[in-house]
Order: C-alpha cells, then structure tokens, then sequence
C-alpha cells in the first residue's frame, strides 16, 4: 500500500518537475528547434493535451504515463524516448547486476569477519579501508582505475561495452570482448559500494553476538564457526535484505558515474547526454524508469523481510 | 547526555561574591556549567583518534581556503614566479595545456590557468558548498520532522509519505533533473539548492523518531501539565534533545555535500569553470583536456584527492561526534 503511495507521489513529482516547473511546460515534450515546422509541434501540443487547463493536463499526463508514452526523443528524431531508454537499460542491469552481487558477497565476507575479530587488526583495517572508499568519488575512482589498468598497464579497454558496435553476439569472442569492457567499470562500482555493506553486516552481526540464543549455542558445546554459521550469520543478515534494497539508490548514482567515465552506454551515460542535448523526453523517461525500478526493488525487500522474519508484519 | 541530566552541579561551589564582568550569579553559575561540560565533552573527543584525525585534516584545509592568496604569493616566492598566479589568470602564452614545470607546478588547463592556483582556491567553494548546503537540507529536515512528530495523525502520515518519495529516489539521478530543469544558468546558488533539495529526508526521519521517543518522556508531560506551550516545548525541551543528534549527522551530510557538488560539476552541471573552480569542475576540465591519455597526471591526481582528504575528515569527525553525542554507541 505505501509503494502504491509512493509511486503515486512520483508520478506527480514527475508532472510537476518536467510540466508545471517555471519556464516553458512545453519544452518537456515539443522541441524547440526553430528549424521544425510549426505544424509538427502543434500536432505534439494537442496531442498531449498541453493547451488544457492544468488538472486535465495532469490526467492526460498520467494516462500517457501508464502506457509509457513520454514521447519523442529530440535527437533521435521518432524514436519513442521509453523505447531508447529500455534499450540502455540493458547495459545498466548488466553493470549493476554483477556489481551487486560482488559488493553484497564481499562486503558481507568483511563484515562478518571484522564483527568475529572484533577491535583486532582486521577490523581496524577494514574500517580505515571503508571509509577511504566511501569518501571517494566514484567517478574519480573510475577515472584512477584507467590511469592505471587501461592507459599505463593496457590490460583492459576504457571506453563503450564492446569493441565494435554495441550489439552482443552468440559468440566466445564477443563475450570475451564483454567481459574485458565490464572488469574496469564493475571494479570501480563494486569497491565504491562495499563500505556500505560491510559496515551494517559488521554493526548487525555485533548486535546478535550479545543475544541469550548466541551463548545458549555456546553452552551446548558448538564451536565459534558453528555458532557463526548457523545461528549468529543467519540472524545478522536479516537487516541486510532491507538495506540492500535502500543501497540501490547510490548503487544506481554509483552506476551513472561510472557509466560517464567509461562511456558506457548504459541509462546513466544516456541520462547525461540527454541533459547536455537538452532532450527532456529522454530524461523524464530515465528518470521515471529508474524510480520505478528502486521502488519496486524497495517493495520486494520488504516483502522477502515478511517471508523470511515472521516477526515482521506488513505495514 | 540530555540537556536535563547535568542541570544540577555535583558539588555547588561556594558563591563568589559579585558576579564577574558584572554578570549576574546566576549567569556566571551557568557559564561555568557551559564550560564544564565543553572540557568534559573535549576529553572525550581528544581520546578519539578518528575525530582527532578528521579535526587536523580539516584544519589543513581550512587554513588552504582562508589563506590561499597569501599561499599562493609564498609559492611565488619560493619558485621566484613573475606573480602568483589567481585561479583565473591566463599564465601561458602558446600552448593552453602544457605539463608540470618549475614556473607551474601542476601545469596549465584547457583554459591556459594555473592547476595550482585553481586546487588551492578551488577548497573555498567546496566548504562553502557543503557547508550551506547542509544547512538548507539540514533545516528542512528538521523542520519537517520537528513538525511531522510533533503534529501525529494524518499530518504526520502526509509529511512522512512525501519524506519517503525523498529517500528512496536515487539521489544522483534526481539532482541531474532538477539541476537540469530549474531555471537560470549554472550557479553555485542552484548547486546548493539542489544538494539541498535532494539531502533532507534522512535528517527528517532521524529528527521524528526522536521526537515522538521525547513526547513519551515524563519531563515533557510534566511541563505540559504545568501549563507550557507547544511551542514553548519544542524551544526549551525538544530542540536541545535533538540538537545533538542532528549535529553530529549534519557533519556527515556535509561530506556527502561535498560529494554530491563534485559530482554535479563533473557532469558539467556545477558552475561555470571560467567564473568558478571547484574540483569537480577541474576534473571535468581534465577530461576535456585528454588529460589521462596525454599522461598530465597530476591533473586527475590533486583534485581528487583533495576531494577524498576533505570527505573523509568531516567523516571522521561525524564519526566520531557520533559516538560522543549518541551513548549508546559508546563502545559496549
């Protein structure tokens, strides 16, 4: 119910930023290329219903809205903005898929043993080394990691997805060629990110470890590992399924930096470049799209937290 | 440590006769308790390394931001340059870009301006930034959940489904369109505003958590059942509950508003670099200036760690204030 709200709250922040925002509401959706015929914006205006008073508008808004109609892209003249932005999208769930799952295993792996060792060098280690990446920015991270791997080591490309094009072939090389493009830009979005991970899987582990269940483990004669494993882990890393789901809002900031960086033609580099055109049906489209998919994201945390932690009840 | 803990001394010291400086008893009982209290806080923080460290960085670049000119003149002095160079002089006189040398010791940009001279003013407007920035986001965020606790009921519920939408869009994306969208050039006012905008609905959900743990509080009830207004409440018994709090986590929101100001400027939506140097803007000049593939290394290098170094004081410090203002992180 509250992701309905949420998403609800969103789509209205939407019309108000891209519609009703000071300036002119028509720059959102008609381009304003003096070289387009006049008879082509009208057609555009009517259709999206901007003459109308502002409540319609917002009703029209929202109609288009639900069948992800955002419009034309201005510089890729008739190709739908939802239809370009889903093509990028592919390269983003590409990059952030393989990111996720290296920072949530890693970062877990250094929190549980920092927790385990607590206060020892480990521990102190692993914080200084958190907190060193989380105060770096991840573009700049990403621009170190070419300095170093592509222009000084030549082991790995700094630029695109694939060598030629930006289509994928069934083939052993073409994915090789892949992998090689995505091993810089996963480094930078992974490293950047485990901070977050290690640092609550460290704090929630420390938390369960002072548990009456943890010493009754204990006191049945089950080694520190067996304790960890069984009862102290499982425990700690409840929390974790929440956490994942809010860290996928900077996990995403992380990805559109990186895609700059590396022209990666991902959402984030499309974003960008929709900004520098000016193309707002491009940009209202991402910027939708990837709410979306963090709320979503959001919801299926909280749904796995009901399933997994029957304290937890739907709120 | 409440405000209300240490409102009596342990050991009242005798009066000393007429106030000094002509304050009253009182007054200078008050004084002496303020001051107390800040020496005992101070010993706290001095046996805390992290926030020891996060204090030297930042008085590192502090004394970089005030006193950059006079920085910049003992440069000259010591490499025996012509001047010292502003962050907006044009130095060269062929090539724009040109690599390390004695006369520029980081070399020249895009623009033929002194890398130097830009690092070193460039640390003004990235305090300045993540300074006022924080205390936009950190004012609203008060104030909305100053009001979404205290009110309750449907107001409360409003206010915290909008705090939502807030918290859970991803930051970056929603700064690019706003910074896109609202109207007027590229300006350090409408970075803030951004970061602003964008940063305070974390502080707002802190802030009401605990205010409605206050509201059960009996000093609360007590003070209501004496007659004490709302807002006589919020000023004497709410707001020096929750200052703490929010101070120690505003000091890490200006970290990620130092962040937030390089990343705009890196996408070029920071200012204008021919009126302002940010390092992020630098960063972006040294994209533009193929400064990777020409090997102008320190063009990439400073800046960013200028930016690391800053970052990562305010986020010792907020750290570490942290566990000073919130016992129950206190090492168990």
């Amino acid at each position: 119910m509250n992701s309905l709200i949420t998403i609800l709250l969103v789509l209205i922040l939407n019309f108000l930023l891209f519609r009703v925002m000071p300036g002119n509401p028509l720059h959102s959706i008609v381009p304003q290329d003096p070289q387009i015929p006049e008879a082509y914006k009208q057609k555009l205006i009517d259709k999206y219903g901007l003459d109308d008073p502002l409540y319609v508008q917002f009703f029209t808004y929202a109609w288009s809205t639900i069948h992800l109609d955002f419009g034309d892209s201005f510089v890729y003249s008739g190709t739908p903005a939802m239809e370009y932005v889903l093509e990028k999208m592919k390269w983003t769930l590409i990059l952030t898929g393989i990111s996720s799952v290296l920072m949530i295993v890693i970062g877990m792996f250094i929190g549980i043993i920092a927790a385990w060792r607590r206060g020892g060098a480990f521990d102190t280690g692993s914080l200084a080394f958190s907190l060193f990446f989380y105060a770096m920015p991840t573009f700049w991270f990403a621009m170190m990691l070419i300095v170093v791997f592509s222009t000084e080591l030549r082991w790995f490309p700094s630029n695109s997805a694939l060598s030629f094009g930006d289509t994928l072939e069934p083939t052993w090389a073409s994915f090789v060629d892949l992998v090689k493009h995505l091993v810089l830009p996963a480094t930078s979005l992974t490293i950047g990110s485990i901070a977050a991970f290690s640092l609550i899987m460290r704090g929630s582990l420390i938390d369960v470890m002072t548990e009456e269940y943890i010493t009754t483990a204990r006191a049945k004669g089950l080694t520190e590992g067996q304790v960890l494993k069984r009862h102290a882990v499982p425990n700690a890393a409840l929390p974790m399924v929440a956490l994942i789901a809010i860290d996928l809002a900077f996990v995403v900031g992380g990805a559109f930096q990186t895609e700059v960086v590396f022209n990666y033609p991902g959402v984030g580099y499309a974003t960008v470049e929709a900004t520098y055109d000016r193309d707002y049906p491009i940009l209202q489209a991402a910027f939708f799209l990837v709410a979306i998919v963090v709320i979503a994201a959001n919801l299926l945390a909280d749904l796995l937290m009901v399933y997994l932690d029957p304290r937890v009840k739907m709120g | 440590m409440t405000a209300h803990s240490s409102g009596r001394p342990s050991n009242p010291t005798p009066a000393s006769g007429t106030g000094r400086f002509g304050l009253s008893e009182p007054t200078v009982e008050k004084l002496r308790l303020y001051r107390k209290k800040s020496l005992q806080i101070w010993r706290i923080f001095r046996g805390n390394w992290m926030g020891m460290m996060g204090l030297l960085i930042l008085l590192f670049f502090i004394v970089m931001a005030v006193f950059a000119a006079q920085l910049m003149w003992l440069f000259s002095v010591i490499g025996g340059w012509d001047y010292a160079y502003g962050p907006f002089d044009r130095v060269t006189t062929t090539a724009l870009v040109t690599p390390p040398s004695p006369e520029h010791w980081l070399g020249t940009d895009i623009r033929g301006y002194d890398i130097l001279a830009r690092l070193i003013y460039g640390t003004r407007v990235s305090l300045e930034v993540g300074l006022v920035a924080t205390v936009v986001s950190m004012g609203l965020g008060s104030l909305v959940g100053l009001l979404s606790g205290f009110w309750g009921g449907w107001k409360d519920e409003v206010l915290m489904r909008i705090t939502d939408v807030f918290l859970v869009l991803p930051w970056l994306v929603f700064m690019i369109v706003l910074a896109t969208l609202i109207p007027g050039g590229p300006s350090v006012g409408k970075v803030i505003l951004v970061i602003g905008i964008t940063g305070w609905s974390s502080t707002a959900r802190i802030v009401r958590a605990q205010v409605l743990s206050l509201k059960e509080r009996t000093f609360i009830e007590r003070a209501k059942a004496i007659g004490a207004g709302d807002y006589y409440i919020v000023r004497k018994h709410v707001f020096p509950n929750v200052f703490p709090l929010v101070f120690a986590n505003s000091i890490l929101t200006i970290a990620l508003s130092i962040l937030s100001e390089s990343t705009l400027s890196f996408i070029k939506l920071g200012p204008d670099p021919t009126q302002v140097v940010t390092w992020g803007n630098m960063l972006q000049d040294a994209v533009e200036g193929y400064a990777i593939r020409n090997e102008l290394y320190m063009w990439v290098l400073m800046p960013g760690l200028c930016i690391v170094f800053v970052v990562l004081g305010f986020t010792f410090l907020g750290y570490a204030l942290d566990e000073i203002f919130n016992p129950k992180l206190r090492k168990r």
